[in-house]
């Protein structure tokens, strides 16, 4: 009979499970404290402090060098796609009046019932 | 003893030797190949509208069941954990099972979809799927689907609309009470939190801070997932589905910003839906109202939406008919995986046969 060899690979992923468990743990209890949440939404006051300075500086740069910033060339974005979905339906109404119908897709019958249970 | 143990050490030296080989090879092929493709069952896009995105999937028999299935997608990820890849695809099990599977996805909203709020999404995106759905099947009766917050969704469209010919309602892993959802109220502390703030400065609310909210939920899980990852590089069935899964809960969208102002003041601080005040556009929500047929699903382990936050719901609903189910697996693995093939995928599919006719 063979004697089963220890696997030092089977150790280690058992200490790794171990130390998620214990991370996830510990770490769960250290992010539920009122400590680490002021903290976290402190830094999260900051970034956003200093993105909205950004977005500011950025865009009375691009308007004195005469570009569009990312907020004119999103509203464009929007108004393009409008644009887009109406050519859409305004193509499928044409199409609709001319008689020119989208290939029809085989439809299936609607009768099945559930397989009778033993 | 030590002449019959001799092979038996070789040979896991030989596979340890191998293992170590064949990892090298295909780390470098981990970071050369693409991707798996996820969520391409064949389907047709019905609506395109900003962030909505409805899809009616190819039917795969010539018989479906009568009663149409549109499934909810939560609002914070895409909808290709219902579609993964051939063999592990939620969807592609219903279609392949006789169902006529429509889905309700999102895509990022867009910077002027920043004022959607909740009643654009309960009333109106959810009844012009449903509307559509009908249209195209010329069926007014329908199933519901809705996962984790599209289940709040779906939830919330039933209980304002107890009239519609909805004849199933399924919630997988829905929250109701939210104040159970111990980190988020943390990272959401009311006096910490400004949510005001944030939405005023962004516009919509950022996915990165969302993934890292869900990332913050196991603070242990990202490095342990890597070293196995590192671990089990010789084992391609390992890599595919750590790539998908990866790729799946990396990919987090954004949150349209009056939405999550909303959402955070009336779930997260107000637990409104729970102490039965939840209301949207002035109109008071009432679960009690929803008489269809219903079963809620919940995960053993989930960290997202523990079960003292989904427990409530089968309580509150009005139905006769009502069944909640708690399986093994967390949060994703109930819905997608193995875990999910064994267990939930086989679960629907027989509960909802017998009322899909």
């Amino acid at each position: 009979m063979a004697i089963p060899t220890p696997d030092p690979g089977a150790f280690l992923r058992d200490m790794l499970g171990q130390w998620e468990s214990m991370a996830n743990q510990v770490g769960g209890q250290m992010l539920k404290s009122g400590e680490f949440a002021k903290a976290i939404q402190g830094a999260n006051a900051a970034t956003m402090n200093a993105q909205a300075a950004t977005h500011q500086v950025m865009d009375r740069a691009l308007a004195a060098a005469n570009m569009p910033s990312r907020s004119e060339v999103e509203d464009l974005s929007a108004r393009l796609r409008g644009i887009e979905e109406s050519v859409a339906r305004i193509e499928a109404m044409l199409m609709a009046q001319a008689g020119i119908a989208p290939p029809a897709r085989p439809r299936p019958s609607r009768n099945r019932k559930p397989p009778a249970k033993g | 003893m030590t002449d019959t143990a001799a092979p038996d050490a070789f040979d896991q030296a030989r596979a340890l030797f191998d293992r170590a080989i064949q990892r090298n090879f295909k780390g470098l092929d981990y970071f050369a190949s693409p991707a798996p493709v996820l969520g391409a069952s064949p389907k047709d896009l019905l609506i395109q509208r900003g962030t909505m995105n409805l899809y009616h999937y190819r039917p795969m028999t010539d018989d479906v069941y009568r009663v149409p299935l549109l499934l909810v997608m939560a609002t914070t990820n895409r909808g290709y954990i219902f579609d993964m890849v051939p063999g592990q695809s939620l969807v592609e099990y219903l279609l392949k099972a006789g169902y006529d599977v429509f889905m309700l996805d999102w895509t990022p909203p867009r910077a002027d979809e920043k004022t959607l709020t909740l009643a654009d999404y309960v009333l109106d995106f959810i009844p012009t799927a449903i509307a559509r759905v009908q249209a195209e099947t010329g069926e007014q009766d329908f199933s519901l689907v809705g996962y984790c917050f599209g289940g709040v969704l779906s939830l919330l469209w039933a209980a304002l609309h107890p009239d519609a010919p909805m004849k199933n309602l399924v919630c997988f892993t829905t929250p109701v009470d939210f104040t159970q959802m111990e980190m988020f109220q943390s990272w959401a502390d009311q006096r910490f939190f400004d949510v005001d703030r944030l939405v005023d400065t962004f516009g919509n609310c950022p996915a990165d801070y969302l993934y890292s909210a869900f990332d913050m939920l196991k603070p242990g899980a990202k490095i342990a997932g890597n070293i196995r990852l590192l671990d089990n590089l010789w084992n391609d069935e390992f890599v595919k589905s750590f790539r998908m899964f990866d790729r799946w809960a990396t990919d987090t969208l954004p949150l349209a910003g009056e939405y999550f102002r909303e959402t955070t003041k009336k779930l997260m601080w107000a637990n409104a839906l729970h102490n039965e005040t939840m209301e949207v556009a002035g109109r008071p929500v009432d679960l009690g109202a929803i008489t269809a047929p219903f079963l809620h699903v919940t995960a053993e382990h989930d960290h997202i939406v523990p079960s003292a936050a989904s427990a409530p719901l089968i309580d509150m609903i009005g139905s006769d008919d009502k069944e909640q189910v708690t399986m093994k697996g967390g949060h994703v693995s109930l819905v997608a995986g193995g875990n999910a093939i064994k267990r939930l995928w086989p679960k629907l599919v027989d509960w909802l046969g017998d009322r899909s006719t």
